[in-house]
C-alpha cells in the first residue's frame, strides 16, 4: 500500500504524543492502547460500534501479518482491544535512545493499518479532521514524527 | 391580525438549486420534515446539501445515522459531490451513530440519547437517517405516534430544523403517523421509461409555505441534487405590461404582411417542410434584433453552433461579433438524456444571463428528439409552461416547426402545438409553371390584423426576399397544386394587406 509509510509516520506522531501525555495521566496504559481507544471512541460516535469493530479487526488482521508479536491480540465485540498488554505487558513500549518510552513496533504498525483504512475510505482531509477532534495540533507537528525525531 | 403582529417564519436555504423556488423562498426555520422515496432515489444526497448550506460551528448540524448506509461509506460517496465541504466536519457538521440504542433499546432511550446531544451541541439542523429503521422494531401506533411527537417538539423547541429520512412507498401515506406530525413532507421518485431514469420531486405538503405543487423533474450531479421547478423559477417574477411595439423581421414585405412585425412578447411558429427556408427566417429574425440592440438566444439542435453561424454568414448576417460581445447566444443541446425541463432550464438561463429580447428555438422537432424518450410525454406541456413564462416578461419566442409536406391538406404543425402560439407563419412548395416555388402566409396573429395575402419567396444569398404582389392568378395554391385562373394578376386585385401605421 502506497499510504502505509505515511500512515506509520502519522502513528508515529500520535503515540509518540501519547507516550509524553501519557507519563502524567495514565503512565500504565500503553501508548498504543491510548490511540487506539481513542480511535474507538471517535470512529465509534459517529459510524457505529460494528463498524469500528470491523474496522480495527481489518487493521489487526493486516498487522499481524507484519508484526507477529501481535498474535494474541483480539478485536472484541465491542471493538476494544484484547491482549496487548495482559500478554506481554511491556511488549509494545520501548526505550528510544534518549531512554524516551515510545511505541513497541507492532502497536506502531497496527495504529499505522487502521489510519491507513480510514483514509482509504474517507480519504485525507476526512481523516485528519477525525482526529483533531481527538488530539491537538501539536500532536501532528513534525517533531513527533519518525523523520522528526531522526533529524 | 395585522402582517406585522404575525410571528415572522425565516426562510432557510435549501441548497438544491432549484428547491427554494419550489418550496415557495426556502425551508421554513424549526419545521420538521420528512424525505421519503426509494432507496437511490437522493434522499440523503438532499440532506447533505441542506446541512452543509445551513451548518455552522456556532449552530451545527447533528446528522444522527442508524442502521442502514454505513456512515463511512456514507461520507465516503457523499464527499465526491461539489457541496461537500470536508472543513466544515466535525466543527460545523456531526455525525452520530444511534445503532447500538436502536438495537438494544426502545424508543424512549432513543429519544433520550438524541435529546442529550442536541442538548449539547445546540444544534440549527437534526438529521435522522434513516427514520425508518429506527421505527421498525414492533410497537403500537400509540407509542410510535408518542415518540414522534416528543421528538418533533424536543427538536422544535431546541429550534433546529429537521429532517427524517425515510424509505417509504407512496401506499404508506395513509395513516401513517409520521406523515400527519410533520410540517413538511419531500417525497422523491425515480422510474425507469425505456433506457431512461425519469426522477421526480414531489413537494405533498409544506405547513405555512406557498410551494409549487405538482412533481418536478430533478437530476442527481457531481453537484448533487437540482431540481426544476414546474414554474421554471420565473412566478416570482412580475409578469411584464402587455406592450405594442413591433419586432421587424428585417424583411420589410414580412413585417407589412405582419402589420409592422412580431408583436413583442408574442410567441411566433414558423411551420414549413425541409428546404422551404424555416431557419433562414429564424436566423434573419435573429440577425435583425440583435443589430437593433435587442440580444438573442437562439437553442440549436441540429446542427452546431459554428454550422449555424457560417451559414448565416452566408446570408450575409454575421452572428460571430454579436457572439464575441455577449449580444447573442447560440446554445446547442442535445441532451438525450436530460428531460424537458432541464434543456428548458438551460434556456431559460442563457436568456436571464444575457437579458435577451428574442428566442429562437430552431427546431421543435430536433428539440423532442434531443430528449430522453421517457420525458416525451411531457414535451408539449413543458413547452407550454416554458412559452408562458418567458413571454410573460416580455421575450419573443420564434420557433420553427417541419411538416410533412401534403397535397391535400396544409397542417399547421404535426406537434398539435399551434395553440401555444400567438402567430403562426407557413411556408410550402406549390407547383407552379413546371417550378416548384415557394410560397408564405400568415396563418394566424393573435390580436394583429394581419395580411391574408399568399406571397410567394426566394431565399437567395441576402436571405429571404418577398417576390410580387399576393398570387392572384392562382387558385388552391394553399393544395400545393395550384389552378391558373386565367385573371392578370395583381393589377386587378389590390393588396388587402393593412396600412402601416407610420
Amino acid at each position: 500500500m502506497t499510504t502505509f509509510p505515511k500512515m506509520r509516520d502519522l502513528a508515529h506522531r500520535l503515540l509518540a504524543y501519547e507516550v509524553t501525555a501519557g507519563k502524567t495521566s495514565e503512565p500504565a496504559e500503553s501508548a498504543t492502547l491510548r490511540v487506539y481507544d481513542k480511535l474507538r471512541q471517535d470512529i465509534g460516535a459517529f459510524a457505529g460500534v460494528a463498524a469500528f469493530e470491523s474496522l480495527a479487526f481489518r487493521a489487526l488482521t493486516q498487522a499481524k501479518s507484519e508484526a507477529p508479536d501481535l498474535w494474541a491480540v483480539q478485536v472484541a465485540a465491542d471493538g476494544s482491544l484484547r491482549g496487548l498488554g495482559e500478554f506481554e505487558p511491556n511488549s509494545n513500549i520501548e526505550k528510544n535512545e534518549a531512554g524516551e518510552e515510545q511505541a513497541g513496533e507492532g502497536g506502531v504498525i497496527l495504529i499505522a493499518r487502521l489510519l491507513g483504512l480510514l483514509l482509504l475510505f474517507l480519504g485525507e482531509a476526512l481523516t485528519l479532521s477525525l482526529l483533531r477532534v481527538k488530539w491537538p495540533d501539536a500532536a501532528f507537528d513534525d517533531s513527533n514524527s519518525e523523520n522528526g525525531r531522526k533529524a | 391580525m395585522s402582517t406585522q403582529d404575525r410571528v415572522k417564519i425565516n426562510k432557510l436555504p435549501t441548497g438544491v438549486p432549484g428547491l427554494d423556488e419550489i418550496v415557495g423562498g426556502g425551508l421554513p426555520e424549526f419545521s420538521f420534515n420528512i424525505i421519503a422515496g426509494a432507496p437511490g432515489s437522493g434522499k440523503t444526497t438532499l440532506a447533505h446539501q441542506f446541512v452543509f448550506a445551513n451548518a455552522t460551528p456556532e449552530r451545527p448540524a447533528l446528522y444522527f445515522t442508524v442502521l442502514g448506509e454505513s456512515a463511512i461509506k456514507m461520507l465516503r460517496y457523499q464527499q465526491q459531490y461539489t457541496f461537500f465541504d470536508p472543513a466544515k466536519l466535525p466543527d460545523s457538521i456531526r455525525f452520530i451513530n444511534l445503532s447500538q440504542i436502536v438495537l438494544e433499546k426502545d424508543l424512549g432511550a432513543v429519544l433520550g440519547e438524541i435529546t442529550k446531544e442536541v442538548e449539547k451541541a445546540n444544534p440549527a439542523v437534526v438529521v435522522v437517517d434513516s427514520f425508518r429503521t429506527m421505527v421498525r422494531k414492533p410497537q403500537s401506533d400509540m407509542e410510535l405516534q408518542s415518540f414522534i411527537q416528543r421528538l418533533a417538539l424536543s427538536l422544535a423547541s431546541w429550534q433546529a430544523t429537521t429532517f427524517l429520512i425515510g424509505e417509504y412507498a407512496e401506499d404508506e401515506l395513509r395513516d401513517n403517523p409520521i406523515f400527519t406530525v410533520a410540517d413538511g413532507l419531500f417525497w422523491l421518485r425515480q422510474t425507469a421509461e425505456r433506457n431512461s431514469i425519469v426522477r421526480k420531486l414531489q413537494i405533498i405538503k409544506l405547513r405555512g409555505q406557498d410551494s409549487v405543487p405538482g412533481l418536478h423533474t430533478f437530476r442527481i450531479t457531481d453537484a448533487g441534487v437540482q431540481a426544476f421547478s414546474r414554474t421554471f423559477g420565473l412566478t416570482a417574477r412580475k409578469r411584464n405590461p402587455p406592450r405594442d411595439r413591433r419586432l421587424s423581421f428585417g424583411i420589410p414585405e414580412l413585417d407589412k404582411m405582419l402589420d409592422g412585425g412580431v408583436r413583442e412578447g408574442d410567441s411566433v411558429l414558423i411551420a414549413g417542410s425541409s428546404g422551404t427556408g424555416k431557419s433562414v427566417l429564424a436566423t434573419q429574425f435573429i440577425a435583425e434584433g440583435v443589430r437593433l440592440g435587442e440580444l438573442g438566444i437562439v437553442a440549436v439542435f441540429e446542427e452546431r453552433p459554428e454550422a449555424y453561424a457560417e451559414r448565416a454568414t452566408s446570408l450575409g448576417l454575421d452572428l460571430e461579433t454579436p457572439q464575441k460581445e455577449g449580444k447573442l447566444t447560440i446554445l446547442y443541446l442535445r441532451p438525450l438524456d436530460l428531460s424537458v425541463d432541464e434543456t428548458m432550464q438551460s434556456i431559460l438561463d442563457a436568456v436571464q444571463k444575457i437579458g435577451a429580447k428574442r428566442l429562437v428555438i430552431d427546431s421543435l422537432a430536433g428539440f423532442e428528439m434531443a430528449l430522453s424518450p421517457g420525458f416525451r410525454a411531457d414535451f408539449r406541456e413543458s413547452l407550454y409552461r416554458m412559452i408562458f413564462a418567458l413571454t410573460g416578461i416580455g421575450v419573443t419566442i420564434l420557433s420553427t416547426v417541419e411538416v410533412d409536406e401534403s397535397f391535400t391538406e396544409f397542417p399547421f404543425s404535426t406537434y398539435s402545438i399551434s395553440f401555444l402560439t400567438d402567430d403562426i407563419i407557413r411556408l410550402r412548395y406549390v407547383s407552379i409553371d413546371g417550378q416548384l416555388r415557394k410560397i408564405m402566409v400568415v396563418i394566424k396573429m393573435r390580436g394583429g390584423n394581419h395580411a391574408k395575402d399568399i406571397r410567394e419567396y426566394e431565399i437567395t444569398s441576402k436571405g429571404v426576399i418577398i417576390l410580387g404582389k399576393r398570387l392572384t392568378e392562382y387558385q388552391g395554391l394553399i393544395s400545393g397544386i395550384p389552378v391558373n385562373s386565367g385573371r392578370s394578376e395583381q393589377k386587378k386585385e389590390p393588396s388587402d394587406h393593412p396600412q402601416i401605421k407610420a
